[in-house]
């Protein structure tokens, strides 16, 4: 595939299955008639109305406002580059607008996730191609920042912490971001990811082992090219 | 957030860990969040109106109760109408064709209307969009330069589209594009450029003056052919 090609957010109907995976404690009632993330009040308000059509447009609605920076965020921790951010939350939430239905009341932000994470793929692929260099290149450029100084500027964290995560691979990555930034639960991630929670586990403490060795090595580095420094 | 914590969930890093620099780094990791601009093209690309969410979204929180104590005006419909077709037919929600009028006096202060000078305006035959920048650049490190602008500005623009995206979604596309042409002066470097291009295509489209609706289309794509918007300009072409 050439960097020209246009990458068509149809193909992702295919790639992402609608996975009904029941999480303990979060099961819906068996009338699944109101969607979680539309306010009383739009519902009151959708009355009258073409009752699809408006309970699917406040649904959408409440897609945007409750999770638009869980999406946002799982796209950056995901790989995606800062400046497409903005771009691929709107392709994101266009692709859930078209899935809607597929959407499973409960599961919004398991089916956010899965459309996030395959877009930050392809976001970073494209953007390792258009600047010509290979994934593993950024790491040394960035080590040199982890000084003690540094650990209060954000964007150097960030930079930072991306060099981290582009060394892991992608399953023990989802696992991980939505452990760690997302703060959700391992029958959560399970929901999410389509996995047993025993699974998610091994992931998890596998991608956390990775994590601490990595930025313990970038810390050693550190520490040691600033002595050098002051040498 | 968690509602899930049982005996064997693990803790969190962050909760755990004596490195500084890990607990640093997983601190830049969730305290990532979305700009305003992104919530307005997403609201933009939707079809939704979208200015009062967009202020609340822009403080962040955005409390259902909140919500529910705007006093929006909304006629529910066409958009999901667009939305449950797309699937079969599109890569981009149909919204622009489909709208559903929103105002806010509260929220406007009456400026967004100010701003559009309702006279008939003469629409060039461009062929160049106005967006001339592609929205990935304009994005610099850490959203600075846009968290630094207004939501109210950013409101604004969203109002004005949402404004022309009504009269089209009513057959006056006359109007959509003069409103467009309004829209276009109150804002040359507007944020919600592309969006706006991409309405006037489907206006010029409607306004039986196809040739200019394809004249831009070409530019646009030319211009931007990885653009979030590309296929639905791609579906109003034909290709």
């Amino acid at each position: 595939m050439t960097t020209a090609a246009v990458f068509d957010t149809r193909d992702l109907d295919r790639a992402i299955p609608v996975v009904h995976v029941p999480v303990p404690g979060r099961e819906r009632p068996a009338s699944l008639d109101v969607p979680l993330d539309v306010p009383p009040e739009l519902l009151e308000r959708s009355k009258g109305q073409p009752g699809t059509r408006a309970l699917r447009d406040a649904r959408l609605r409440g897609l945007v406002d409750l999770h638009i920076d869980f999406v946002a965020r799982v796209l950056r921790n995901s790989g995606t580059p800062h400046a497409e951010i903005d771009d691929e939350v709107q392709r994101t939430f266009i692709v859930a607008a078209r899935r809607l239905d597929d959407i499973r009341p409960g599961a919004e932000k398991s089916f956010l996730f899965r459309i996030a994470f395959n877009l930050a793929a392809h976001a970073r692929r494209t953007a390792a191609r258009r600047r010509e260099v290979s994934a593993d290149q950024a790491p040394e450029q960035v080590e040199r920042f982890a000084t003690p100084e540094a650990l209060t500027d954000q964007k150097r964290m960030r930079e930072l912490l991306d060099s981290v995560l582009e060394k892991m691979e992608r399953p023990l990555r989802a696992a991980f971001v939505l452990h760690e930034f997302e703060e959700m639960s391992t029958a959560e991630i399970a929901d999410a990811l389509g996995i047993p929670r025993g699974t998610v586990a091994s992931r998890l403490r596998r991608a956390r082992a990775e994590f601490r060795e990595r930025v313990a090595a970038i810390g050693g580095f550190a520490a040691y090219v600033n002595r050098e420094g002051q040498g | 957030m968690r509602e899930m914590s049982g005996p064997s969930e693990p803790v969190l890093l962050r909760d755990e860990s004596v490195s500084a620099l890990e607990r640093a780094l997983l601190d830049a990791g969730r305290s990532y969040r979305s700009t305003g601009t992104a919530r307005a093209k997403t609201l933009a690309a939707l079809g939704m109106a979208g200015s009062a969410t967009l202020l609340a979204g822009t403080a962040q929180a955005v409390p259902l109760a909140t919500l529910a104590k705007m006093t929006w005006k909304m006629t529910w419909g066409k958009l999901l109408a667009a939305v449950s077709i797309v699937g079969a037919a599109t890569a981009v929600p149909v919204g622009y064709l489909a709208w559903q009028r929103h105002h806010h006096p509260a929220m406007h202060g009456g400026a967004a209307p100010a701003v559009i000078a309702a006279k008939p305006i003469e629409v060039p035959p461009v062929l160049m969009p106005r967006a001339l920048e592609d929205q990935a650049t304009e994005n610099g490190p850490a959203g600075a330069a846009h968290s630094a602008r207004p939501a109210m500005t950013l409101a604004h623009e969203l109002s004005s589209l949402d404004a022309a995206r009504a009269l089209l979604a009513r057959g006056d596309a006359s109007g959509a594009l003069a409103r467009l042409d309004a829209y276009g002066r109150a804002y040359p470097n507007g944020r919600l450029e592309l969006e706006a291009e991409v309405l006037r295509i489907d206006a010029l489209d409607e306004s039986g003056r196809s040739d200019a609706a394809r004249a831009r289309a070409g530019a646009f794509l030319q211009h931007h052919p990885h653009s979030v918007l590309a296929p639905r300009v791609r579906t109003r072409l034909g290709d």
